[in-house]
């Protein structure tokens, strides 16, 4: 009987493995359904064995190793124990006794792993114990094919038991999974490692080369310890949801620390396993196969931590074993770049575990090689980025950076006598690769990257591509001042001289485009580096807003100077070129400022189009970071001549920002065309107008008013350049006062009565309508602007003149989405940024500008059809977020404002009106999706869903039932969540309600949804509570529901019925539907065994 | 975009000219360009330069406005390129003829008989909401001298 149903399966893996053309899809579907059959085949195990003893075929092969596994699972309580052990000895035997292929081998490991796991719940791991002495005795004795067969299973077993928040071994809840986890880890995992390096050990004193099947063993005894050694040892103490986290990081590439109990302390204390550790790489490091292994354990043991070296004697001594050995082999070795890696990755933990100070007390090679080292990788990883695409030597890189972050930062660690020589190598081999000859090497090895196209918008910007790593090469800089100070001052000198004269040169004309074009090419990218280089020198590139100074380290080093503060000022201002008695700081700074000029008069003297844009950019950068810095009020420890030049009401800061104008502003006449010059020098603006510069010079810079005449005299620039600086307008003038503000804020005035223009215009051309979008782009920026500093009502109401006009222009212009999308733009942005600051009777006008908004759009748009159907769906997917936004915006503000009924009915005539436009095609875009579900869930966290109508409620219903079989985790969530909250507030009204009834009927959808694992595995949680929530509504809910499935069961599958009936008494054991905490945390946990137990036996994969 | 009031407009309808010169880099996403000598809406716009000290230039694509054929072009942000003039207006549709022409009325009342009914899908749906009986809106689309209806819905103005 058994052969005929493995032919039966045979012949069927023969149909289905068939080529399409001699099959038909009938044969294929009737094949299909032989192996449906078989997976639910009930107590399988003899069937199965037939089929491994017999078969040939691949497909039967795997099927059977597969339905032994899964019936396993769900049958487990039905077995008896002697059942379960014949079959596991079996199983081993099969494996030891043939050559299996991978697939089939993988799966059968499982299976016994699964067997071990379940069997120690019972016999506290007496079974386990007994098998890891028979594979050790197998490890120590037997062929080698086996011995590595062994080692496979050792493997096995530890994956089995390292996961236990998404294990995938159903049936078991989660408590029990981390039980086991413990017991495994305090019984056996200390024995597995000292086994398996014993036996390292053995291979590597036996004097063979790691070759043939030899390395293969090597590899499975490497990866075995590399296993324990990244074990995650979690806690007990911690939840269930930051275990998870863990486990997730244990997955990842980088694995946890090295956090051992004391019971290790015998064995990782030993002074020979380190040695022994380095020994095991240098036997292995020839093979690419086992070096990475091997490096992984240094690594690891590199961050011992936890209570085994709580004593910092302890810790300082094992420390100095670990050194000792390490830069041993250094000696020995020329590391490869994979080598190299893994040698960042130990310095970066030492340093990282460790204290400064016992990291200080290493012996003088440590330090060497890790200086040595960092520069090769600067070399290597300059090299890189010009040829190909590999990242290993950046990689390292920033490694080594990082942990010359921590010691440069670190006072208890070296003293700065001793990092004085590594930071200037440092600092000197980075400058040397990124200059050309002769005073550099940049271009001689491949190319430097000035000629290849760029694409703009792929690549980072340039600055930001490399700040992580210009960040850590200031701080090293800033280690040695004086010898930074004047190798930069020398350098920014020579090339401004050079810069100066090429550009007169150019300017009259003498200069060949093209020779002199390369030769300017290599001038920009030398200036380029030694700028952003300067930059990060002399501050810290900090996001806008956080408050930045001086960085310590220049202030003493200014403060030990004592220059003369007359010789440094009349230097910073460009009066003098004598450097004698000037501060260094002010050197550096006073040079910046000359290129900087230089740049501003080849753009006024109509050399734009020679002058690189990204050099601007870099220009427009370094001021900016230097001005967030330096024109902030410092600290009273500042030096004099800082003070001098920059303190509060100093001459200096006068004259800085009002050269910082002059080139943002001719960089804007000039070179607006260029994407990132053009950005950088608003950025710039923005930050001198920001308000941490208190009694902002920005505001009477005349170079400034005169960019604000400008733009209101039409300054011809590119409509997104345009938003930006009217928000930089509106910041200045937020902080401006009397006649400086008037002007500033004449800026709007000027944009108000330009869209009063256009809206009264007759004509209606494509300029007119481009001029429009322009001007609410404007607005938006008026609207950013006002924000950023606190609204105030003045530059509101000014505001308000221009929202006032968007339902008129949406009327009009409805068939130009041009003009349509930036004024809802315009509207959403508006609600989104400013309205929770106004007072109520602009609140109120506001709400009846988005309802006429809403009506007027809807009056075009709704039933359209239009002849380029995709065209239509991106002009309404752009729309409707808008208005998605508006009515957000709306919901959020309205809680506590004291007019909840009129928010409560703009939000639900909104969004009434806008149901109908998301069509299905439209909510499968996954963006818009989300944002529309959190767009429900904001509306019901605003109490608003409830006060629709039973038509729209409906609607939204249905939208809820869209979402939760939408196969996104957000979505899903977003769901839930809602249901919940609509649940809590729908509970007072009744359960025969209309709207109650709308809402329970997605309670069996839910639940089918749950007990078929079909929702996103991370909505589990939120399902649950929507779940319990929906039977607070009606707790005679979830009993019919489960009497339902109940009876649908007792039809198809009876044997089951039983554990379906306990699983759902689980469920609703000792919980009250009355939506108190208590019983919604009792629930939650019922909720969890109530899915092990029912995906345990109900889930047929 | 110069300033308003001293700024001079050719209007599309005057035929004097079908388009009219724009900086590259003040072109908008959404907005009309030229693109191989076709009226097309930018769908996409981006920029790249030669070098990393080079000039930038902007890469379009866009659609044609009216088949919705996809065209692209690249060119110096620094240099102008051209914007089709573009009218969209609605019209009542009061009937269609046997030999298929459209009788539309503007909102001055004037009528005109010289469109089609488009074709594809869109004119199907024209002809069944119309023979049901609907009130129907009519988009027309005008630009580089062509002309046709790009977009119907069910004249809810009406009603309010």
């Amino acid at each position: 009987m058994d052969n005929s149903a493995i032919q039966t399966l045979e012949a069927a893996a023969q149909v289905l493995m068939a080529p399409p053309n001699l099959v038909s899809s009938e044969q294929r579907h009737q094949a299909e359904s032989v192996f449906l059959e078989f997976r639910s085949t009930k107590n399988p195990y003899q069937l199965c064995r037939e089929i491994l003893e017999k078969s040939n075929t691949d497909c039967v092969l795997f099927e059977g190793a597969s339905l032994i596994k899964t019936a396993l699972i769900r049958e487990w309580n039905l077995l008896s124990a002697d059942d379960i052990s014949s079959l596991r000895e079996y199983l081993l035997l099969y494996l030891l006794r043939r050559e299996v292929p991978p697939y089939l081998k993988e799966k059968l490991l499982q299976t016994i792993a699964v067997i071990v796991k379940r069997g120690s719940i019972n016999d506290g791991g007496r079974d386990r114990k007994a098998l890891l002495e028979e594979l050790e005795k197998i490890i120590l004795s037997s062929p080698i094919s086996q011995q590595k067969l062994a080692c496979s299973l050792i493997l096995s077993i530890m994956q089995e038991y390292a996961i236990t928040v998404k294990s995938a071994d159903v049936g078991l809840i989660w408590e029990i999974h981390f039980k086991l986890k413990k017991t495994f880890e305090g019984q056996d995992l200390k024995r597995i490692f000292r086994f398996t390096v014993g036996v390292l050990e053995q291979i590597v004193r036996s004097g063979h080369q790691p070759e043939g099947e030899q390395a293969s063993l090597t590899k499975q005894l490497l990866t075995i310890v590399e296993t324990v050694l990244c074990w995650n040892h979690v806690s007990p103490l911690l939840s269930k949801r930051l275990i998870g986290a863990f486990e997730a990081i244990y997955e990842s590439d980088t694995a946890p620390a090295l956090r051992l109990s004391l019971n290790w302390r015998d064995t990782i204390m030993q002074p020979e396993l380190i040695a022994l550790f380095f020994e095991i790489h240098m036997y292995v490091r020839n093979n690419p196969d086992l070096l990475n292994s091997s490096l992984t354990c240094l690594v690891q043991l590199a961050s011992l931590s936890g209570v085994v070296v709580s004593a910092s004697n302890l810790k300082q001594q094992y420390l100095e074993n670990y050194v000792n050995s390490f830069v041993r082999i250094l000696g020995f070795i020329q590391p490869s770049e994979r080598e190299m890696l893994g040698i960042s990755q130990i310095y970066r933990r030492l340093v990282q575990f460790f204290t400064a100070t016992m990291i200080a007390s290493t012996p003088p090679a440590f330090l060497q090689y890790l200086t040595t080292y960092t520069c090769h990788c600067i070399r290597g990883s300059v090299i890189e980025e010009g040829v190909n695409d590999d990242t290993v030597w950046r990689e390292s890189l920033n490694k080594f950076l990082h942990t010359w972050s921590s010691l440069v930062h670190d006072a208890d660690g070296f003293p700065n006598a001793t990092l004085m020589s590594p930071c200037i190598e440092i600092f000197n081999t980075y400058l040397q690769c990124r200059l050309a000859p002769p005073d550099g090497t940049r271009g001689t090895e491949g190319s430097d990257g000035c000629n290849d196209d760029i694409k703009d918008d792929m690549e980072e910007d340039e600055r930001q591509l490399h700040s992580n790593i210009l960040l850590t090469i200031g701080a090293i800089a800033r280690k040695a001042p004086a010898h930074c100070c004047h190798v930069l001052h020398t350098l920014l000198t020579d090339r401004s001289k050079r810069l100066e004269s090429q550009l007169q040169l150019m300017h009259m004309g003498k200069m060949q485009n093209m020779n002199g074009g390369e030769q300017l090419v290599t001038l920009f990218e030398d200036l380029h580096w030694i700028l952003m280089i300067t930059g990060h020198f002399l501050a810290l590139d900090c996001t806008e807003g956080e408050t930045v100074i001086i960085p310590s380290e220049l202030v003493e080093y200014s403060v030990a100077q004592n220059a003369n503060v007359d010789a440094s000022l009349r230097y910073l201002v460009g009066e003098t070129t004598t450097t004698e008695n000037v501060d260094d700081i002010l050197k550096l700074v006073g040079e910046i400022l000359r290129i900087s000029s230089y740049e501003c008069a080849a753009l006024e003297a109509g050399l734009a189009s020679v002058f690189s844009p990204e050099l601007s950019a870099t220009l427009s950068w370094l001021l900016k970071i230097w001005a967030n810095a330096y024109l902030v009020l410092q600290p009273p420890q500042c030096s004099e001549v800082l003070e001098a030049a920059f303190g509060r009401g100093s001459r200096g800061v006068s004259w800085v920002v009002s050269l910082a104008a002059r080139r943002a502003a001719a960089t804007l006449r000039h070179l607006a065309a260029q994407p990132p010059a053009a950005r950088h020098a608003l950025a710039l603006l923005a930050t001198l107008a920001h308000p941490q510069h208190r009694e902002n010079p920005l505001a009477s810079c005349s170079e400034f008013l005169a960019l604000v005449v400008w733009e209101m005299h039409g300054s011809n620039l590119p409509g997104d350049l345009r938003r930006e600086l009217h928000r930089v307008f509106a910041i200045a003038a937020t902080y401006a006062e009397g006649d400086e503000r008037n002007r500033l804020l004449s800026s709007t005035v000027t944009l108000q009565h330009k869209l009063m223009n256009i809206i009264n215009m007759e004509s209606d051309t494509e300029p007119v309508r481009n001029m429009l979008a322009d001007t609410l782009d404007c607005f938006i920026g008026v609207t950013e602007g006002v924000l950023e500093v606190g609204s105030i009502d003045e530059q509101f109401t000014l505001l308000m003149g221009a929202l006032d006009k968007i339902p008129g222009i949406i009327f009009r212009y409805h068939n130009y989405p041009g003009v349509v999308l930036p004024a809802l733009n315009l509207l959403a942005k508006s609600a989104k940024r400013m309205l929770h600051s106004v007072q109520l009777q602009n609140v109120t006008k506001f709400l009846e500008v988005c309802n006429a908004t809403f009506e007027v759009y809807m009056r075009w748009n709704s039933g359209k059809i239009s002849s380029i159907p995709q065209d239509a769906e991106e002009e309404a997917y752009e729309d409707i977020c808008a208005l998605m936004e508006v009515i957000s915006s709306v919901s959020r503000c309205g809680a506590g404002c004291g007019a909840e009924a009129a928010w409560g009915a703009a939000c639900a005539r909104g969004l009434r009106l806008l149901l109908p436009l998301v069509t299905p095609p439209l909510l499968a875009l996954p963006t818009l999706a989300a944002r529309a579900y959190r767009m429900l869930r904001d509306l019901d966290q605003a109490d608003q869903i409830i006060n629709l109508p039973i038509e729209d409620f409906n609607m939204v219903i249905t939208a809820l039932r869209v979402g939760l079989t939408a196969v996104s985790c957000d979505v899903s969530t977003l769901c839930c969540d809602t249901i919940v909250g609509i649940a809590n507030t729908v509970r007072s009204l009744g359960d025969d309600n209309a709207y109650a009834i709308s809402l329970l009927s997605l309670a069996e959808l839910l639940l089918m949804l749950i007990i078929k694992m079909e929702i996103p595995p991370d909505s589990i949680p939120a399902a649950g509570a929507a779940i319990y929530a929906l039977t607070c509504v009606k707790p005679a809910l979830l009993e019919g529901l489960a009497r339902q499935l109940i009876e649908a069961y007792a039809v198809n599958d009876p044997a089951n019925v039983p554990r379906l009936e306990e699983s759902f008494r689980v469920l609703t054991n000792g919980v009250l539907f009355d939506g108190l905490r208590t019983h919604k945390l009792r629930f939650q946990d019922n909720f969890d065994k109530f899915l092990a137990s029912v995906h345990g036996f109900l889930i047929v994969k | 975009m110069g300033d308003i009031e001293d700024t001079h407009f050719e209007t599309g309808d005057s035929g004097a000219s079908a388009t009219f010169p724009m900086q590259c880099s003040a072109l908008r996403k959404n907005g009309f360009v030229m693109l191989k000598g076709r009226p097309c809406k930018i769908v996409e716009m981006s920029t790249s330069k030669t070098g990393k000290h080079g000039h930038a230039k902007v890469h379009l694509v866009g659609i044609d406005i009216f088949n919705g054929k996809k065209y692209e072009d690249i060119c110096p942000s620094t240099h102008n390129m051209d914007v089709p003039h573009v009218k969209r207006e609605d019209y009542q549709l009061t009937d269609i003829s046997d030999d298929g022409y459209l009788t539309l009325m503007a909102d001055n009342g004037d009528l005109r008989e010289d469109l089609k009914i488009p074709d594809g899908d869109l004119g199907t749906q024209l002809r069944s909401d119309f023979d049901s009986g609907k009130e129907l809106l009519c988009t027309v689309l005008k630009s580089c001298g062509e002309e046709c209806v790009i977009a119907v819905k069910a004249n809810t103005a009406l009603d309010k």
